[in-house]
């Protein structure tokens, strides 16, 4: 359908263009997630002060000078949302990377070499989809200690078998393709099949799997810094979450209107563009799943 | 039904032997850590330092120490808590049946109203109502659950003061008879089984959803519609029938969702269940209880995948290998 109606419009790009181009699932998911980057990046000009300075006094409610009051220590709540924002993209991309190159890597050989070798990594997926993850997160993040690259290396330990599953099954079906077969009769090593055949049938794939692996990364970390496995000198949303709640008697005042409301949103606004802009990205990858 | 079997058990051993292999080979040394004075995490209690010392037998061979660790794993005997100077059996046992309720009514409550919900919502597909809940399950499914119920906490719990804030019964509770006991109870696992439902509902509502929606445009629902079936046969006899095959094969990876949901939702209403305890055991770095829970929700997990294998295996002839079975 949105091919149709592009051919007949003339060809300056408008908005609502590109929102039938694209679908207005990604096309929400990447406005919002281009926004939530552009703060991240702009953080030291957007924040009023140093999220880690003692800018006014504890427990301040919201004024001019602190839009969103202040902490238990003092410290300005906005800016400690902003500069949040930093972390939880941080971590999302790269506990998105660090997955997506495992699941990648798993993936290809296994789809590409086939037999025994396939069949044990293959069983080996098996087994890290049957674990329970969160569990197992606590005990990795018990025993590795908590910081932000733990945190990330621990994510992508325990969700690349997800990718490397459907990875192994696009690489596997187009090592069966005629001009795969061709090129490898003519000599091409894996290396060169994989990159130059390969890669460009799964990059789509590759993509889908950032994008929901992201999603699942921010809300991974922050869940861990919620239950206070997180990184402690990061201010990141779930910790500031997790300070909020620690408070005696704060959902007996309307503190948490402030403090504990804010975080929260902004981790759902941001796993819902990541998984709004997944969803498009899917349906662009199978069309059948078109809303019927 | 043989092969499921040993993968099983295999994936069991997997999960024993990473339990006893990360605590050793993990930087840092932090069972260590517990007996050497000049630590931080060191214990003072000497009882409980023998304890650990003889359940860890960190001075014996490694494969001495595998041999003791999975001896105590089949016997029930987790190793001693150090912040509680308790046997994590008895731990488990006294926390597991809170989960078990909280995760059980959860479920059983999602599963239904996602079955009815997302079939209905099929059926009307592109009217006001669907496209409305719809959108609705993709907000509740995806939100994260601490977040839900962070919200429904603030609502029923402080604004509206209708439910209790937090535990699982009311503290220091002498009930005079089992009613008022089933009433203290269930006042306290409204707010908490209400979220772990609400996240649940959105991700099995949607699989019904687009299950059926495919069913529905299936040959088959043409015929039945061209021999002049009632619309209540249609539906219930031939679409769900089908729609619940998909549903029963995830509804092992929703079990494990409902757990990994439990154990926020636990920690937010403060309801003593094994979220809680795995929470409290991270905080005062109590070793013997992260990794017992962690075996036992592990176990717990696998067990609902297998359950759900053996239906599915039932309701669809196709996936049974005995025929006639």
């Amino acid at each position: 359908m949105s091919a149709l109606s592009r051919l007949g419009r003339r060809p300056s790009v408008r908005p609502a263009q590109i929102v039938s181009a694209v679908g207005l699932e990604t096309a929400v998911g990447v406005t919002a997630v281009v926004l939530f980057a552009l703060v991240a990046l702009a953080a030291p000009l957007l924040a009023p002060y140093d999220p880690h300075a003692f800018s006014g006094k504890p427990l301040e409610r919201p004024s001019p000078a602190h839009p969103l009051g202040t902490n238990d220590a003092g410290q300005d709540i906005l800016s400690e949302l902003i500069y949040g924002t930093r972390i939880s993209l941080a971590v999302g991309l790269g506990a998105a990377l660090g997955t997506v190159a495992l699941g990648l890597l798993v993936g290809a050989i296994a789809g590409y070499a086939g037999g025994p070798l396939d069949a044990l990594l293959m069983r080996l997926v098996d087994v890290m989809l049957t674990l329970p993850r969160l569990p197992l997160l606590i005990l990795l993040a018990a025993f590795l200690g908590s910081g932000l690259a733990q945190t990330m290396a621990i994510i992508s330990l325990l969700f690349w078998p997800v990718t490397a599953r459907v990875i192994r099954a696009q690489v596997q079906s187009q090592r069966q393709r005629g001009y795969v077969k061709m090129a490898r009769n003519f000599g091409a090593g894996p290396a060169y099949v994989l990159r130059r055949h390969i890669l460009p049938a799964i990059a789509p794939l590759i993509a889908f799997g950032l994008v929901t692996a992201a999603g699942r990364a921010v809300a991974m970390e922050a869940g861990l810094a919620f239950l206070g496995l997180g990184d402690p000198t990061a201010k990141s949303w779930g910790l500031m979450m997790r300070f909020a709640l620690n408070l005696p008697g704060l959902l007996l005042t309307d503190r948490w209107l402030w403090w504990l409301l804010p975080p929260g949103l902004l981790i759902t606004l941001l796993v819902l563009a990541l998984t709004y802009l997944g969803m498009g990205l899917e349906e662009r990858l199978q069309p059948s799943l078109r809303r019927r | 039904m043989k092969a499921r079997i040993v993968a099983y058990l295999l994936t069991l051993w997997v999960i024993l032997t990473l339990n006893f292999l990360l605590p050793r080979l993990l930087p840092g040394d932090p069972l260590s850590a517990l007996l050497d004075p000049e630590s931080s995490d060191y214990v003072f209690e000497a009882e409980v330092r023998a304890s650990l010392e003889t359940y860890y037998g960190l001075d014996r061979p490694l494969v001495a120490q595998y041999g003791a660790y999975l001896k105590g794993a089949v016997t029930g005997d987790l190793g001693r808590s150090i912040r509680l100077n308790q046997p994590v059996g008895e731990l488990i046992v006294a926390h597991l049946p809170w989960t078990l309720l909280l995760t059980g009514t959860a479920l059983t409550l999602a599963s239904l109203l996602g079955l009815l919900g997302g079939s209905q919502a099929a059926w009307r597909r592109g009217s006001a109502v669907d496209r409305l809940v719809t959108a609705a399950s993709v907000v509740a499914g995806n939100a994260p659950v601490y977040f839900v119920g962070m919200m429904l906490l603030i609502l029923f719990g402080a604004e509206l003061g209708w439910l209790p804030l937090a535990g699982g019964r009311t503290p220091f509770a002498q009930y005079n008879s089992p009613q008022a006991a089933i009433a203290d109870i269930g006042t306290h696992l409204i707010m908490p089984a209400l979220t772990l439902t609400l996240s649940l509902l959105g991700i099995q509502f949607l699989l019904v959803r687009n299950n059926m929606v495919g069913i529905l445009g299936e040959d088959f629902m043409l015929v039945a519609r061209a021999k002049g079936l009632r619309q209540a046969r249609l539906k219930w006899n031939h679409a769900l029938r089908n729609a619940l095959l998909p549903f029963v094969a995830h509804l092992a990876a929703h079990a494990a969702l409902a757990i990994t949901g439990a154990v926020f939702v636990e920690t937010l209403f403060q309801y003593p269940g094994m979220g809680r305890l795995i929470f409290e055991a991270v905080g005062a770095r109590d070793y013997p209880v992260i990794q017992g829970v962690f075996l036992v929700v592990a176990i717990v997990v696998l067990t609902a995948n297998l359950l759900a294998d053996c239906l599915n295996a039932r309701l669809d002839p196709r996936l049974a290998e005995e025929v006639g079975q």
